[in-house]
């Protein structure tokens, strides 16, 4: 058997073992090539961080596993199933909370319009509202309006308006990118134990280069025009994370150099 | 309510009372014949005669029929058309030349066309009016559905929400705001449009009321009817209103 037909058989059974795999995906929109030949495996409850220069197709490609986009060739696939649209076992919490969340209604409400897609009866909905609204630390809040939230609280809001739809999958597009550095780390511990206990698969992309590496199993950097990948780096840091300890580790540091350098030289 | 908006509602009801004295005031001094001009208390006199003799209260039963028939007509048909063009790029590109022709267009140009096609009948009085009623409502419901987030479109998809789910959850609320104003504005167009009916069409109703007594020269009637007719188009505004805040409540958080 040829080395190169190895390597294939080798990318095959990876592929088989993902739970959403790029196949050579490329994408092109209003004629211009924005993904190109992007091959990607995240495998079941990997916590995968995509970093790179702003307009590189990190959201690209996001929306694309998605289910919102569909590659112009190659495939994306769920499951080993080519994605033919948004599926509800895959949630997307966009960086834009204050236009995803339905202004009309109550932190209470918002959340109960997953429950209400999924069909869950009104008589469970309350209750179900009340668990997800502790969860995620809003249970006095249930009834403002998020425009009479923070943005801390409204992106919060939309994370567990996710979590109802009890996804297998998270898909995050810079979620926490407008907030404050404090609102910012509490967050990423919430999201952390959130997914970490449910097992749940996450693609989280952001710009910030120590965020990918405390959250992530492993980063990937994407490189613009078109956009593909640059650098894949494996984050061997010890779970549970540690805002303190963590980026301080060593390999924390090593990782952030690496990651820096590849950025620099993105941008020359 | 704070001071400054208390004594605004001072100072408009002080500028009401002068206004009355004023009135009153040319009434009595005859600086235009009683036959034209009746003062306040003749017109007040009127009112309570027409009301306690019964016939005021059935021509201002009969107008606000003519008025919320049409109303309501203008606003389940506006809505819905507004709904389906708003909704579509596709059809508010075809659909929307069409409109800027139709909309500009006096109603009192269709009201000949109505007589003649369904005769001075209570039908062409519900037509005129709900025809000149629907624009205020249906552009604004058009403006609301094509203003509504695409993101919340992409939430919904992603919940895989149905269709009528979306509308009903997510365009509907978020166009009601403009919805509501739109309806509030063709109130008005409705009175205007069922008194003017009721004049050309001889149909019972204020308007009727008007034109008889302004025949016979009962001035002190004709004024009764027209201040009925004010407080008519007041009172309706103020009820759409309230149903309007209350609807809205959640706005009123907003910064
Ligand atoms: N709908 C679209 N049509 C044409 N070009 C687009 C569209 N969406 C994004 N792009 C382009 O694709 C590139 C990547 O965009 P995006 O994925 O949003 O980048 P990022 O999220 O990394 O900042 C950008 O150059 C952007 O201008
Ligand atoms: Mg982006």
């Amino acid at each position: 058997m040829s080395v190169v037909a190895r390597l294939d058989e080798a990318r095959a059974t990876r592929r088989q073992k993902a739970l959403i795999a790029f196949n050579t995906a490329t994408l092109q929109l209003g004629g211009k090539t924005i993904i190109e030949n992007l091959d990607l495996e995240v495998r079941p409850g990997e916590f995968l961080c995509i970093v790179g220069a702003s307009g590189c197709g990190k959201t690209t490609a996001l929306r694309l596993a998605a289910g919102l986009y569909s590659p112009t060739s190659g495939a994306v696939t769920f499951d080993g199933e080519p994605i033919t649209g948004p599926r509800r076992e895959v949630a997307i919490v966009f960086q834009d909370y204050g236009k995803a969340l339905l202004p009309w209604r109550t932190a209470a409400g918002n959340i109960s319009l997953a429950l209400e897609a999924s069909g869950v009866p009104a008589r469970e909905r309350s209750s179900r509202i009340a668990a997800l609204l502790r969860k995620i630390g809003l249970s006095d809040h249930a009834d403002k309006y998020p425009t009479e939230m923070s943005g801390g609280m409204q992106q919060r809001l939309q994370i567990a308006r996710c979590l109802a739809q009890e996804p297998t999958t998270l898909l995050m597009d810079e979620p926490f990118g407008a907030l404050d550095a404090m609102t910012r780390q509490g967050l990423q511990d919430e999201v952390l134990s959130l997914t970490q206990m449910s097992q749940t698969t996450v693609i989280f992309v952001t710009h910030d280069l120590e965020e990918a590496i405390y959250l992530g199993d492993r980063v990937i950097g994407l490189l613009p025009h078109p956009g593909r990948i640059g650098i894949e780096l494996d984050v061997d840091l010890p779970r549970p994370r540690d805002q303190l300890a963590t980026r301080e580790h060593p390999e924390f540091l090593r990782l952030r150099r690496q990651l820096f350098d590849f950025i620099k030289a993105t941008e020359h | 309510m704070s001071r400054a908006a208390i004594l605004w509602r001072i100072a408009s009801i002080l500028v009401a009372a002068g206004f009355i004295a004023a009135w009153q005031l040319v009434a009595d001094l005859r600086l235009v014949s009683p036959v034209f001009l009746p003062g306040p208390d003749r017109a007040w006199a009127a009112l309570v005669r027409g009301f306690s003799s019964g016939d005021l209260a059935s021509k201002l039963i009969g107008t606000l029929e003519h008025m919320a028939y049409g109303w309501l007509a203008a606003s389940i048909a506006g809505i819905a058309l507004g709904a389906l063009i708003g909704s579509s790029r596709m059809m508010r590109a075809y659909v929307a030349p069409s409109l800027e022709f139709l909309r500009p267009l006096p109603v009192s140009a269709i009201i000949p066309v109505a007589i003649a096609m369904l005769g001075l009948t209570q039908g062409m009085a519900l037509f005129v009016i709900a025809f000149g009623a629907i624009w205020p409502i249906m552009l604004a419901t058009i403006h609301g559905f094509a203003a509504v987030e695409p993101r919340l479109y992409e939430v919904a998809r992603s919940l895989q929400m149905s269709r009528g789910a979306v509308i009903g959850k997510i365009a509907l609320p978020s166009a009601l705001p403009d919805i509501l104003a739109g309806m509030r504005l063709s109130l008005t167009v409705a009175l205007i449009l069922s008194v003017v009916c009721e004049i050309l069409a001889g149909l019972d109703g204020l308007g009727q009321w008007v034109l008889l007594s302004a025949r016979a020269f009962r001035s002190a009637d004709l004024f009764a009817g027209v201040i009925l007719l004010g407080v008519t188009g007041y009172l309706t505004s103020i009820a759409v209103s309230l149903v309007e805040q209350r609807m809205l409540a959640w706005q009123s958080t907003a910064r």
